[in-house]
């Protein structure tokens, strides 16, 4: 029973397995030979430097206008201590020693299962920037997309009654010539956003020297976040 | 962790699953028979299928509209369409197959038709779709057969879920479909159109009902393997047929009630029981039951068990 659960737990943590393992070697973010004249818009989330605060989702529930309390993202609390053990500095079962939160939104997969099965071709990726978002007048609500998300990134908006997903603020913001909300709002630069085709974008050059990792890149859905994982150094 | 909690499709779709397994299977089954015996009147067995075939699409249709988010949307399902997209592909399949089984039940009912005086308007209509019935039967079988099938690919494309992300799928919903649509046509051709427990043609379906259960279980095996000796996503996945209420649905319900059902009913008991109209009826809901059960079992175990 013991291995069951922590199968799940390894399975349930596999994302931040995923950032430990990745600058080990694993999952190394290649190159892609696509189209350079278009802009790939890629977000890179910096788990060193993100202190969980939230307030990315308050900004991102404003900007689109979202039910209350609801927005395309979460953050993810991960505690550095194994379920059932004390925790190696506090001694206590249950504790935030560690804090260590992980994105979770819509990856902006270049092979996006939520396209590809959407029935309507609401769920589509916008012609000119990649970016994968909504028409919201023709979603159907089947949530077949729901379904079919591997990192389970979309959800139905209860006022509108049709699916969503976050789209970097495409209509929002970025159409305006702005950053996404979240990006705009993080007071510690755990967010980056920026064209990863244009070679004098900040984000190109921190890729390329920073190493980061993609989730579940079994899938083979080529995700546009990248997360820079917090790597423990010694012991 | 997600944006999205319990599961994107409850009971309605399972329901909808089974129904439109139900609608396929019945009518593969009895135009199989037509074909094969080289029939041209029309059987019980026919009435029977055709009936069932209609009256369940149309009530899976139902469960499909009621699930989405609003009901109202239905519309767009029917008016953009994605190619890569399964269900927009079945949406199309659907489109023809429905209306084909109104068709076939015109062929059906055209005597019932005739004794009832409001019904008279659907006499030139019979009258006039006379000529195409054998490419119209051929068609219906071919749907019927795609209809059972696209439920199965529908779901196995959801590649986060390992117990529905497998090839064998659309197989095992076409078997599971015939099974329970062969018991429900020959169950309704006794109870309403007066046809002999003891016919040759319900003998066919008898003595087919066993070769289609073992594809089922060999289906189900299949899966089970697949996912137990798999990668650790399978493994977990796995966990559905040991552990939880779902694994007493799939040994209760599918292997218990679907699979021993039947098997003791017509195996274990003296000749005169199993032979009686009782046995027959009950070893025909046992089998409707357990494609239910099995239906149920897919779509919430499945989902619930994600990579
Ligand atoms: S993460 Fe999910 S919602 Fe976003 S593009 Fe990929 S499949 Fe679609
Ligand atoms: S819920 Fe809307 S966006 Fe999602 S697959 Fe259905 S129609 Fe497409």
């Amino acid at each position: 029973m013991s291995e069951n659960i922590e199968r799940r737990r390894f399975l349930k943590g596999i994302g931040a397995a995923s950032l430990i393992l990745g600058p080990m070697g694993c999952t190394s973010v290649k190159d892609d030979n696509e189209d350079a004249n278009k802009p790939h818009y890629v977000m890179v989330f910096d788990q060193n430097k993100c202190v969980g605060c939230g307030e990315c989702k308050e900004a991102c529930n404003v900007a689109n206008n979202l039910p209350d309390g609801k927005s395309r993202m979460l953050m993810e609390h991960q505690s550095g201590g194994v379920e059932g053990q004390a925790c190696p500095h506090c001694g206590k079962e249950e504790c935030n020693c560690e804090r260590k939160f992980v994105r979770v939104s819509c990856q902006q997969c270049k092979n996006a299962p939520c396209v590809s099965v959407c029935p309507t071709g609401a769920a589509h990726k916008d012609p000119k920037t990649g970016i994968v978002t909504m028409d919201a007048s023709k979603c159907a609500g089947c949530k077949y997309c729901i379904g079919a998300c591997p990192y389970n990134a979309r959800f139905i908006n209860e006022e509108t009654d049709v699916a969503d997903n976050c789209d970097f603020c495409l209509n929002s913001k970025l159409s305006k010539g702005e950053l996404p909300a979240c990006v705009q709002q993080c007071k510690y630069d755990a967010l980056i956003f920026g064209d990863a085709n244009d070679p004098t974008s900040y984000v190109n050059k921190l890729l390329a020297v920073k190493d980061s990792v993609r989730m579940k890149p079994q899938f083979g859905t080529e995700p546009s976040l990248r997360y820079i994982p917090v790597v423990k150094l010694g012991v | 962790m997600g944006l999205s909690e319990g599961v994107a499709w409850p009971w309605p779709i399972a329901v909808y699953l089974f129904l439109a397994g139900i609608s396929g299977g019945s009518l593969v089954v009895a135009l199989a028979i037509r074909f094969f015996k080289g029939q041209t009147e029309t059987t019980p067995l026919y009435k029977a299928a055709s009936l069932i075939s209609f009256v369940t699409i149309a009530l899976g249709m139902l469960c499909l509209v009621l699930d989405l988010t609003n009901p109202l949307f239905f519309w767009r399902i029917l008016v953009f369409y994605n190619f890569t997209s399964v269900m927009s592909v079945g949406v199309i399949a659907l489109c023809v197959y429905i209306p084909l089984t109104a068709v076939l039940c015109l062929y059906a009912f055209e005597d019932e038709i005739k004794s009832i005086p409001a019904l008279s308007f659907l006499l030139p209509i019979i009258n006039m779709l006379k000529p195409v019935r054998k490419p119209c039967e051929v068609t219906a079988l071919i749907l019927a057969a795609s209809v059972c099938a696209y439920t199965g690919f529908l779901i196995s494309a959801l590649i986060r879920f390992p117990l529905i992300n497998t090839a064998v799928l659309p197989a095992l919903f076409i078997a599971s479909g015939v099974s329970a649509g062969a018991a429900a046509s020959k169950m309704l051709s006794v109870f309403l159109f007066k046809e002999d427990m003891h016919s040759s043609e319900l003998k066919i379906l008898h003595g087919a009902e066993w070769p289609i259960m073992i594809a089922e279980i060999l289906f189900i095996c299949m899966i089970a393997m697949s996912l137990a000796t798999g990668n650790a996503g399978a493994q977990s996945a796995f966990e559905a047929f040991t552990a939880g209420v779902w694994a007493n649905l799939f040994w209760i319900g599918v292997v218990g009630v679907g699979f021993l059902g039947p098997i003791l009913l017509n195996f274990a008991t003296g000749k005169t029981f199993s032979h009686s109209a009782k046995a027959f009826y009950l070893s025909g809901f046992c089998a409707i039951s357990g494609m239910m059960c099995l239906r149920l079992f897919i779509l919430y175990a499945g989902q619930t068990y994600a990579i």
